[in-house]
């Protein structure tokens, strides 16, 4: 079997007081794009330097393609990095930033000429070759350090969240060319960032992190579907999370009886409960509305609508249990719905919806 | 892991840092120490070789040269001078100042290239032809040819700190004092003159100090009877080397000099805008 | 900017900009005249290139010439040559960073004559350094450093005056050679050197000049450094046209005048010949 294209291994990293990375751990394999995920301070970006080498670990390894990276300078290590600020050469042009690591190779004129010149197709820059980083726009500067980065086929790529000096439609067409790039020429690629529908978008692996520690990791779809903890179900997407108590289970049928802030609900679940009293999570996407009277759908609960926000493809609503403790949950529904505020609705549940957290409550 | 980061760190701070030291030691520490040292020389007990310190120190060297010497001469007229350009420049500087500073004009870039001039003459060519234009024109009076000619060499000097200065003052705060009704000499007062007076006092002593040290024109124009501070060192630097003398003044000409200059820097570093509204 | 001309600011500019504009095109002039006849003080008045021919073919104006050359190009090399390395060294802060900048910067507020005569006291035969050598037991007897005729001390001097200048100069514009632009350069697989060569010194080219500049222009006209520790032998170009001016009572200013115009035309040239010759080394090594 080869090694893996990326293995950390229990890498610890602090300054001062500050613990950065405590014991942080995944692999990645040939082709994959891995993203570190998790809010500022998390240590991703700690990571991602270490990788590159511009920060020495306290303790751990990482090895890339199999060699351990102890005390490799970052000019020796088989990587290249996106930087944030795209930290292209000023006095450099488009052409001689994107050859500027060919050229530490010793690399022959003519083939450092033609291996910039089909980067730069790749990348759309054919007609910048010559003019200089100041004179391009914030896309197309963003582009030139994807080629100088590209342009070295280094083992792994690094992206130290590359699109955040974007406005937001070009973030969107950037990160998809990016994807496609990455899956046409299968490099290996860790990708740092904060924002959680990025992540879930491009990657093969997602490590969320959080205080120098990973939360979780795993495909976006199983992270989404199955968060291990109240923090990663907030960070990933929008989630409704209540303290449940659990009071029964039916080996037969495999569901879970537990009580809610929206009554009695049954729960279908491979994660069994790890305390009797617990947090489980909900998608505002999965409630379903059920007609006043239809008495067919599972977990029905009647809640007064609070707000209602249309955006447009689907309608975002904000509603609360009745009672002595009103608890409120955030749901949203495709397309325009007629509901007013103040109505009262009723939601369905599909038992497999509802998802234990490894939490217990208090 | 730690130890050997640590070892590196030592090598890559601590060592220069201990070289460094040494080097300013021998360099500046040492030879003012020696200065200081002759012009404590006993006139009555030489310091010759092979004796390796001064047989006897007194100050009475000091008071010599005091009482006999043209220094107290020399040190009025310097201060003199040096006061007179200091206002004069920055009299002429100011207007020229607020305009780089606070007004955006077509040629402006050039314009301050061309106040940059007199930094690429050489001082004594410029002493020298000066000297013959203030006989061409009839000035014969010494004080005011060195004070016009120092007041417009470092009037480029004065228009560089007060243009920072007048850049700094915040529009918004000018905006905001006009917006609430205040009357133009309010608004001087509170939006411009708190962030102006450090570089205005600044660029007072840095021109003064510039004055005191200038050497070529007070020496081709004032040689040999109007002497400044430089002109009577020069006098002892020259042909009659006398050590002791060259010693004390050469402490006089330095220490209030560089006491001044410190209080310069501190004061523009205390111009930052921010430490001022309290705000970055 | 706003569309209706305004006169304000330009009218604004008069005080500090005319008397230097004035200042410097009379005194410009004057040279320039009297170097070929004009406005002598005693005689006739008339165009002639007699003074121009004297000076050019006396040997001393040429040796006088070439010294402060040399003296100029060996100082502005030597202070940033020195000035560089510590600039970058001190780029990032650390523990004493502070005070080591401070120390450095400290000759800048010595006046020149100050730094001539500490020199020359600790060099000389009763200074700290015959003394030291001596009980090192390097040399027997104090030996004579002062006025020695290579001009190794006006080099030094200058080089004492002026490193400091052109840090104070160059420590800007590498600080501001941001983190991710050397790291992105690292990442790329360039090592230290590559970084020097072709990123760092790229990108402080112009400060670099600058300092080269100024220094070479301020060395070129060095009067008190070279009359004070200078070798006896020699004049420097200031030196000597302070000389022919007092001595020679005749025509004492017109040729005064040509070794000034020389002297500017050497300030102007010289440096800029070092600075385009600094900028097209690094465009052939460095791309």
């Amino acid at each position: 079997m080869p090694p893996h294209a990326l293995t950390i291994d229990e890498a610890s990293l602090s300054f001062g007081r500050f613990q950065a990375l405590k014991s942080v751990s995944f692999a990645a394999e040939q082709g994959q794009l891995v993203t570190l995920l998790g809010p500022s301070g998390c240590g991703k970006t700690t990571l991602l330097k270490a990788i590159a080498g511009f920060l020495a670990l306290d303790s751990g390894r990482i090895e890339i393609g199999g060699h351990d990276m102890t005390g490799i300078p970052p000019e020796r290590r088989d990587t290249a990095m996106c930087f944030q600020s795209y930290a292209l050469f000023p006095h450099l042009s488009v052409s001689d930033n994107i050859g500027f690591g060919l050229r530490q190779q010793r690399i022959g004129e003519a083939e450092i000429r033609s291996r910039v010149g089909t980067v730069a197709e790749q990348v759309s820059l054919v007609a910048q070759l010559a003019k200089l980083p100041g004179q391009l726009s914030g896309g197309q500067q963003q582009r030139v350090a994807l080629a100088r980065a590209m342009a070295v086929r280094p083992g792994i790529m690094l992206f130290d969240e590359p699109l955040s000096n974007l406005d937001a439609k070009l973030r969107d067409q950037v990160r998809m060319e990016i994807r496609a790039l990455q899956r046409q020429h299968g490099f290996t690629a860790v990708y740092v960032t904060h924002d959680q529908s990025e992540a879930l978008a491009m990657s093969d692996l997602v490590v969320v992190m959080r205080a120098g520690e990973i939360e979780q990791m795993g495909r976006p779809e199983d992270i989404y579907r199955q968060p291990k903890n109240r923090f990663v179900a907030d960070f990933i997407g929008t989630a409704n999370i209540m303290p449940v108590r659990v009071i029964g289970h039916d080996a037969a049928s495999g569901l879970h009886h537990i009580e809610s802030p929206l009554g009695r609900l049954t729960v279908r679940s491979e994660i069994a409960p790890v305390a009797k009293t617990i947090f489980a999570c909900w998608r505002p996407e999965d409630a379903v509305l059920v007609a006043a009277g239809d008495e067919t759908g599972p977990n029905r609960a009647t809640l007064r609508v609070l707000s209602r926000t249309f955006l447009g493809s689907l309608c975002d609503l904000i509603v609360v249990t009745e009672g002595e403790n009103p608890v409120s949950f955030r749901i949203q529904m495709h397309g325009f719905t007629p509901i007013a505020e103040g109505e009262r609705i009723t939601l369905s549940l599909k038992p497999e919806a509802i998802r234990f957290l490894g939490e217990a409550a208090e | 892991m730690r130890r050997h980061r640590s070892a590196a760190l030592l090598v890559q701070t601590r060592l220069p840092v201990v070289l460094a030291l040494t080097v300013f030691t021998i360099v500046l520490a040492l030879p003012f120490a020696m200065a200081v040292l002759w012009s404590l020389v006993d006139p009555s007990h030489p310091w010759a070789y092979p004796a390796v310190l001064p047989p006897v120190l007194s100050f009475r060297r000091w008071i010599e040269i005091w009482t006999t010497s043209a220094l107290p001469q020399a040190l009025a007229n310097s201060y003199l001078l040096a006061a007179t350009v200091s206002v004069s420049t920055l009299l002429l500087a100011l207007p020229t100042a607020y305009a780089f500073g606070r007004l955006q004009f077509p040629g402006k870039a050039t314009a301050q290239m061309l106040t940059l001039i007199p930094l690429a003459m050489p001082g004594f060519v410029g002493a020298i032809f000066f000297s013959a234009l203030l006989v061409r024109f009839g000035v014969y009076s010494r004080f005011a040819g060195i004070a016009l000619g120092h007041t417009v060499i470092f009037l480029p000097y004065a228009i560089r700190l007060l243009s920072l200065s007048f850049a700094m003052v915040r529009q918004d705060l000018i905006d905001a004092a006009r917006d609430l009704g205040a009357s133009p000499l309010t608004v001087f007062r509170t939006a411009t003159l708190p962030v102006l007076k450090p570089g205005l006092l600044a660029a007072l002593i840095i021109v003064f100090i510039l004055s005191i040290e200038e050497f070529a024109i007070s020496y081709i124009v004032g040689a040999p009877d109007f002497t400044t501070v430089p002109t009577i060192l020069y006098s002892y630097l020259g042909y009659n080397f006398i050590r002791p003398n060259a010693a004390a003044i050469s402490l006089i000409l330095v220490v209030p000099n560089v006491l001044l200059m410190l209080i310069a820097e501190r004061l523009l570093k205390s111009a930052d805008p921010a430490t001022i509204t309290g705000k970055g | 900017m706003s569309a209706s001309f305004s006169v304000r600011p330009y009218l604004l500019l008069l005080p500090g900009l005319l008397p230097i504009l004035a200042f410097m095109s009379l005194v410009i002039g004057m040279a320039l005249s009297q170097s070929v006849g004009y406005f002598n003080f005693s005689g006739d008045s008339g165009f002639s290139l007699r003074f121009w021919h004297t000076v050019l073919s006396e040997q001393q104006f040429w040796r006088a010439f070439w010294y402060s050359a040399r003296i100029a190009l060996f100082s502005s090399l030597l202070s940033v040559a020195l000035a560089y390395p510590v600039a970058l060294w001190l780029r990032r802060p650390f523990a004493g960073s502070d005070l080591v900048s401070a120390l450095i910067k400290a000759p800048i507020l010595v006046h020149g004559l100050v730094a001539a005569f500490l020199y020359v006291n600790f060099i000389s035969f009763q200074g700290f350094l015959n003394a030291a050598l001596v009980h090192l037991g390097l040399v027997a007897r104090p030996i004579r450093m002062q006025n020695d005729p290579y001009a190794i001390g006006v080099v030094i001097l200058q080089v004492w005056k002026n490193m400091p200048f052109a840090f104070l100069i160059l420590t800007g514009p590498v600080r501001a050679i941001g983190d991710d632009i050397l790291d992105a350069a690292r990442d790329l697989g360039a090592g230290a050197f590559a970084r020097l060569r072709r990123v760092i010194l790229p990108l402080t080219l112009r400060s670099l000049q600058a300092a080269l500049i100024l220094i070479f222009i301020g060395a070129a006209g060095d009067y008190s450094f070279q009359s004070v520790a200078g070798p006896t032998s020699l004049n420097s170009l200031a030196q000597y046209m302070v000389r022919i001016q007092q001595d020679n009572a005749g025509h004492g200013w017109n040729e005064a005048a040509v070794i000034a115009v020389m002297l500017m035309g050497l300030s102007l040239f010289g440096s800029a010949a070092l600075a385009a010759l600094i900028q097209f080394l690094l465009r052939r090594t460095g791309r």
